[in-house]
């Protein structure tokens, strides 16, 4: 750490540790509720389970993003946060918000619109704290003397972000446009403007951890995000193929979707080049596995099982089943969680002065969670598709489907099991690291020595 | 070789280009979209249908147009599906319609929010998907009971009534649910005087049955009891 404002990263990434967590227990109540144990219907109903299961996702990854920010922006701009007690401020109303908004859930206060069911009063808030947020970093950029193109991506990606929060406030009355907007959101979000703040992260850890020349990397930066715009935004059109919206996106989605898994291709190449012409001479060993593993775990799950069910033809059919689970699973843990936990793992040993990343957990919790979520995957695809056969093709009642596919929901909660030892470790190991401390200024710079 | 300047003016040209053919499309959309949806359709009651669909976190477990959870059947035909009897009794009652099954939440909606939910799902069913959901294709398992009949000359076709509500838990000719037993032997073991009893009020027969008391009218009764008198199909033990 070579800057002392740096230091309220930690907090974002303790949130994050905190939420990530509580979100692997409210998975946990689906997962048994798919089986057959719903004993906590009375109490947390699936509909509750599910949107606080989404939306502490959405949160921790947010509160991920920001401590990426906060502890990136100082060390690229060479200078200090400008306004560090505003990112404290703006850390505990974004805590605020999430706790009113994940407890008023339970009290079926939402808005009942997929990813998106905070109620709106909370909605202006949020943006109010993205603003910023958005204001703290942007300034810090434009008030230092170096621009480095990993900064402006970063920044240019959270700005994009906080602005297409908008669309999805959106009133309508009509379902398909209300539904038309919020892919503006969810979509524009996953697979276009976090792409950018994923493409700028991956960068400054691969600049950091491999040593290779901050020309080559940003120039790859460059054409990685414009592919992942190329195919994202037209991309969009896949979900607009069966919501009542007009004939000419199934082939525009299907045509540039189909591009998609090619920007995450190129990501994961770009990130193994790069780390084998650096030569891995960083002792943070376990971050790098982390930053590779992310850029190959989203090419599975973002490109490679995106594709498997984004043309119409096959999406006619796993549109709305298990199968579109399957698939978000592994596109968000390989593309955004495993992109936090990267940035975490590496960030842990500069903001706290201690150096825990070769311990034996650490080699355990990314295997194990790698592991343990791409069963989870498996139990999913295997559920999807046989549910698309038994009640989509065969044309049999959905209940008793669910029945005959209840069985490779132990096999997912068994897969989930490994999964959360792998992150228990990780969150044990994270604990371990202790709180930042000024000590550790200057002691690691965090470079390839 | 490739500059860094090169590389963003790749970055900035594609991203221009399809953000502006995506706005573009999308006002394209915003014109279609009324024709499409019958906005025409969009009444009080269907509007406050779709604020109770949100509020209430039906997406949360069911789909719409293929989109929310998976924990509950898909909605966007229910209407066409399983008519008006079956979703306004389902809405009064969750649990008394699939005993002993996977639960949905009790709202306890009023008489006009049910009307009005089942306004919101029967103007759904209208929307133009471009075909979505698709029929089931193979084995044609979901369209045989239109063809089971008591025997092989005469087939008999269920009332509409039977075909929407009664199927959601009994099987005829293995199609249907499996929450009560199959039917396709009922025309052997009942008589038509006990049916219509059962049907008017199953706790009346029997106390303890899980049968809910459906809304049927006389007409409904007599349409079903004549057509369970049909099926006289020996079932294999």
């Amino acid at each position: 750490m070579k800057y002392s404002s740096q230091k309220v990263a930690y907090w974002f990434f303790a949130t994050c540790m905190l939420l990530f967590g509580l979100q692997i227990i409210y998975g946990f109540i689906m997962g048994f509720a798919h089986m057959g144990m719903d004993g906590l219907h009375p109490i947390i109903p699936f509909n509750v389970a599910r949107a606080v299961h989404t939306n502490l996702l959405v949160m921790w990854l947010l509160a991920g993003f920001m401590g990426a920010a906060y502890f990136i922006v100082p060390d690229e701009c060479e200078r200090e946060i400008i306004w560090p007690k505003l990112a404290y401020v703006q850390l505990i109303s974004f805590v605020t918000v999430g706790v009113v908004a994940i407890v008023g859930y339970h009290f079926f206060w939402w808005e009942g619109r997929k990813f998106l069911e905070i109620p709106r009063p909370l909605d202006y808030l949020v943006v109010v704290n993205v603003l910023l947020f958005v204001a703290n970093i942007g300034l810090t950029i434009w008030k230092s003397k170096r621009h480095t193109t990993t900064s402006l991506v970063l920044f240019f990606g959270l700005l994009t972000a906080a602005l297409l929060y908008l669309p999805g406030m959106i009133s309508t009355d009509n379902q398909t446009m209300d539904s038309y907007w919020r892919w503006w959101v969810v979509h524009l979000w996953v697979e276009g403007v976090w792409e950018l703040i994923m493409g700028a992260i991956l960068s400054f850890l691969l600049i950091k951890l491999t040593g290779v020349d901050r020309e080559v990397i940003e120039k790859w930066l460059y054409i990685i995000v414009g592919f992942t715009f190329l195919s994202g935004i037209l991309g969009t059109g896949h979900h607009y193929y069966y919501i009542g919206t007009p004939r000419y996106w199934l082939i525009i989605g299907g045509l540039f979707s189909a591009l998609e898994p090619l920007a995450f291709l190129g990501m994961a190449i770009y990130a193994i080049a790069m780390a084998k012409k650096g030569g891995r001479s960083h002792p943070n060993q376990t971050a790098l596995s982390w930053t590779i593993g992310c850029s190959v775990m989203s090419f599975v799950g973002a490109g490679f099982l995106g594709f498997a069910h984004t043309l119409p033809q096959v999406n006619m059919y796993t549109h709305g089943t298990l199968v579109t689970a399957m698939h978000g699973h592994m596109a968000f843990w390989g593309a955004y969680a495993m992109l936090i936990l990267a940035i975490i793992t590496y960030a842990m040993p500069l903001l706290t002065g201690r150096n825990l990343f070769t311990r034996q957990s650490a080699t355990f919790a990314f295997w194990t969670s790698n592991i343990g979520m791409t069963a989870m995957t498996v139990a999913f695809g295997i559920a999807g598709v046989a549910q698309v056969y038994l009640e989509r093709r065969m044309g049999l009642d959905f209940l008793q489907v669910q029945k005959e596919i209840e069985v490779h929901f132990l096999g997912l909660v068994l897969a989930a099991v490994l999964f959360t030892a792998g992150i228990v470790a990780f969150i044990y190991n994270f604990i371990g690291y202790g709180f930042p401390s000024n000590e550790s200024l200057k002691k690691y710079s965090g470079d390839v020595s | 070789m490739l500059t860094k300047s090169s590389a963003r003016r790749f970055f900035l040209l594609g991203t221009m280009a399809c953000s502006a053919a995506f706005v573009l499309l999308t006002l394209d959309t915003i014109k279609q979209v009324p024709k499409r949806t019958h906005e025409e359709n969009l009444t009080p009651e269907v509007i406050r249908g779709k604020n109770l669909w949100d509020t209430s976190n039906c997406m949360g477990c069911h789909t719409i147009m293929g989109e929310g959870a998976y924990y509950a059947p898909e909605l966007t035909k229910v209407f066409e599906r399983r008519g008006e009897t079956f979703i306004k009794s389902i809405l009064r009652d969750p649990e008394a319609m699939y005993p002993g099954q996977r639960k949905m939440v009790n709202y306890h909606f009023s008489q006009q929010e049910i009307d009005d939910i089942t306004a919101f799902l029967k103007w759904i069913g209208e929307v133009d998907l471009n075909g979505f959901p698709a029929k089931p294709d193979l084995g044609n398992v979901a369209t045989a009971i239109h063809s089971t009949g008591s025997s092989p000359e005469g087939a008999v076709l269920p009332p509409v009534t039977f075909s929407q509500v009664c199927v959601a838990c009994h099987a005829v000719g293995g199609a249907g649910g499996k929450v009560g037993p199959a039917l396709d032997d009922i025309g052997l073991r009942k008589d038509a005087a006990y049916l219509s009893r059962w049907l008017t009020d199953p706790q009346a027969i029997k106390a303890d049955s899980q049968m809910p008391k459906l809304p049927l009218s006389e007409k409904d009764i007599k349409d079903i009891v004549d057509y369970l008198m049909t099926l006289k199909n020996e079932v294999k033990k």
